[in-house]
């Protein structure tokens, strides 16, 4: 049952992680199919603009838990190095669950954003016409993946079931 | 609560979170969420935090960034790099340090590609700097070249960092990447005599020239073939956007789609390289950007809290000259980039430096470009150099830590230097880019 549930959770974080990738590839492709039809009088696709703006948020908080995962957001880790193994895993583990905290009032407001911003029927209105709260909904899916792997990282030292299921599958 | 109080308490959370090992997203996140409580109108300001964060990466003005970044990671994936390594390697002849020269020449044409600096380093140390010790290379002289020049990358267009730097600070993108070519292209002119003289001055730092006679068309064709067109790339890139024809964003585009182009022309390219250097792109991408979601809220609570006006008061109430403010600014960037990332860095210190920059005067494009510098140096300085790390993940297992730290120093120093020549000489970094803009 964990071995299934590990393997789910990284599924998702690959699967995120390879949509954030392909996403900024179409887009590169079609800003320069954009330049390459105005400037050659063919017209313009007056969406694109608008679409690569919403494709960074959409990437970054897709691959952001797969980032975490895999220990790649940039932190200071000078003063762990030179503690003892021991103190430095647990000032680790203290920035885990600070890192957890964010996460849930991450979840908790961006929910009630979105929830606000129904509510009142937000619209965005440009070339592309949207309720607002759809800007809004990778936040709370970002940050409950980031809380299940601030979890995970705080359980994981020592090796638990769910690590060691998850560290069998590494490339 | 007074102004300094605020700032204390900000900094002083913010620096003790990052002492605790938590990434500096969550850093930065973590004092947003206790500013934001404090002086934004507790859950109000919650929500306005959340509001701020998506908006704050919803900017076509950052889209270069990814793009950018595109571009070096298929250059690299797919190995176009290596043969244009190997092409340099054919005609820089005779040199003494030749290797140590083919390094810099060549990062300092990936520069011009590539828009990370990582990357460069990455390639280039993981595939010169083993046959540069195995030659009998001294490792200082094996991995300084590549390291400093490395940290040139920022300052060569395409850089990620610039188009950030341009962005969070309202400076001119498109000015902003095309002044950093001088100082870059004088940096990279520097190395390669630093590494001249030094090699002639103690011959033990590199072996002597021992290749025999090769015909001169042999060794200019894979010149023309495999360097003529990346360049082509960078100068279209350049001249798209400096002639008003696209977008600093769809010049980036044009030039990450390019760079397939290439690879495919090549024959180099497969769906797995470029899934690869997809996903290497969205990861530096996402490392970037997940910083930048505090940034407008980290701002706005420096304003709201009265750190930003007061620093700003007091400096002005103080009289100081134009040359202390600018010499402490730059002191306070080479400071913090000692121990921090370049992104916390510009988050940090732009809200307050960007009124100092209006309230005296100075050139926003020039102290870009000091900023720029500092940065980079940031990159090259121990304990938290990024590009010392780097280095260190690529290098064979017997290199030390000191070892890397030591190989870069002589180019921190020439680094430093160059920052002095641009405080005294402003056109170093203004003269291109009033050429290039001046009809617009």
């Amino acid at each position: 049952m964990m071995r299934a549930l590990a393997a789910a959770y990284r599924a998702v974080l690959h699967f995120l992680a390879a949509a954030a990738a392909v996403i900024l590839g179409l887009i590169a492709l079609f800003v320069t199919l954009d330049v390459v039809m105005r400037n050659l009088g063919l017209g313009t696709l007056p969406w694109v603009t608008e679409v690569s703006e919403y494709s960074l948020p959409l990437a970054t908080f897709f691959i952001a838990p797969w980032l975490l995962h895999r220990n790649e957001h940039v932190r200071l880790d000078v003063l762990l190095a030179v503690m003892p193994r021991r103190i430095a895993n647990g000032l680790e583990r203290a920035a885990d669950l600070v890192g957890l905290a964010i996460s849930i009032v991450f979840i908790v407001f961006s929910v009630r954003l979105m929830a606000d911003s129904a509510s009142i029927g937000a619209l965005v209105v440009k070339n592309l016409t949207f309720p607002e709260w759809w800007l809004f909904l990778p936040v709370p899916l970002c940050f409950a993946l980031l809380a299940i792997e601030f979890v995970r990282r705080m359980v994981a030292l020592p090796p638990a079931a769910f690590s060691i299921a998850l560290e069998k599958d590494e490339p | 609560m007074t102004w300094w109080i605020a700032a204390l308490l900000l900094f002083g959370i913010l620096t003790g979170l990052l002492l605790l090992g938590l990434a500096a997203a969550f850093a930065f996140l973590a004092i947003n969420v206790v500013g934001a409580w404090i002086w934004l109108g507790k859950e109000a300001g919650l929500v306005q935090l959340i509001r701020n964060g998506v908006v704050s990466i919803t900017s076509f003005s950052l889209t270069p960034i990814p793009f950018f970044v595109m571009m070096g990671e298929v250059l690299f994936h797919t190995g176009v790099a290596m043969k244009t390594i190997d092409a340099i390697d054919r005609v820089i002849w005779r040199l003494p340090g030749r290797l140590s020269v083919v390094a810099v020449v060549a990062g300092t044409i990936f520069s011009a590609i590539s828009g990370s600096t990582i990357a460069t380093t990455a390639l280039l140390g993981s595939l010169m700097l083993p046959e540069m010790l195995r030659r009998g290379y001294h490792p200082s002289m094996a991995m300084g070249p590549i390291m400093a020049i490395g940290g040139v990358d920022m300052l060569i267009p395409p850089s990620a960092l610039t188009v950030l730097l341009g962005s969070l600070s309202g400076i001119s993108i498109s000015q902003l990447l095309v002044a950093g070519i001088v100082p870059g292209v004088l940096l990279s002119a520097v190395f390669v005599g630093y590494v001249v003289v030094s090699v002639k001055l103690d011959p033990g730092l590199a072996p002597a020239f021992t290749h025999q006679p090769v015909p001169a068309w042999d060794r200019v064709k894979p010149l023309l073939l495999y360097v003529l067109p990346l360049a082509l790339i960078f100068v279209a890139v350049i001249v798209s956007m400096t002639a008003g024809w696209a977008t600093p964003t769809e010049s980036a585009a044009i030039g990450a789609v390019a760079t397939v182009l290439v690879a495919l022309i090549y024959r180099s390219l497969s769906w797995a390289n470029l899934m690869k250097a997809l996903t290497g792109t969205a990861a530096i991408t996402g490392v970037i950007l997940f910083i930048i979601i505090g940034a407008t809220t980290f701002a706005q609570i420096l304003t709201f809290s009265g750190a930003t006006n007061g620093l700003v008061r007091a400096i002005e109430e103080a009289r100081l000259g134009p040359t202390v403010v600018l010499a402490t600014m730059m002191v306070i960037l080479l400071v913090l980039g000692c121990f921090m990332d370049q992104v916390s860095m510009m988050l940090i210190t732009l809200p307050f430096f960007m009124p100092l920059v209006q309230l005296y005067g100075f050139d926003p494009v020039w102290f870009g470009v000091l900023f720029l510098i500092c940065m980079q140096l940031g990159l090259l300085t121990p304990p938290f150099g990024m590009l010392l790390f780097t280095m260190k993940s690529v290098a064979p297992r017997h290199i030390t830590m000191g070892q890397v730290n030591r190989a870069v120093a002589p180019y921190v120093v020439i680094g430093l230097v160059m920052l002095l020549l641009v405080v005294l000489f402003p056109a170093l970094a203004t003269w291109l880019p009033e050429l290039l803009f001046q009809k617009r």
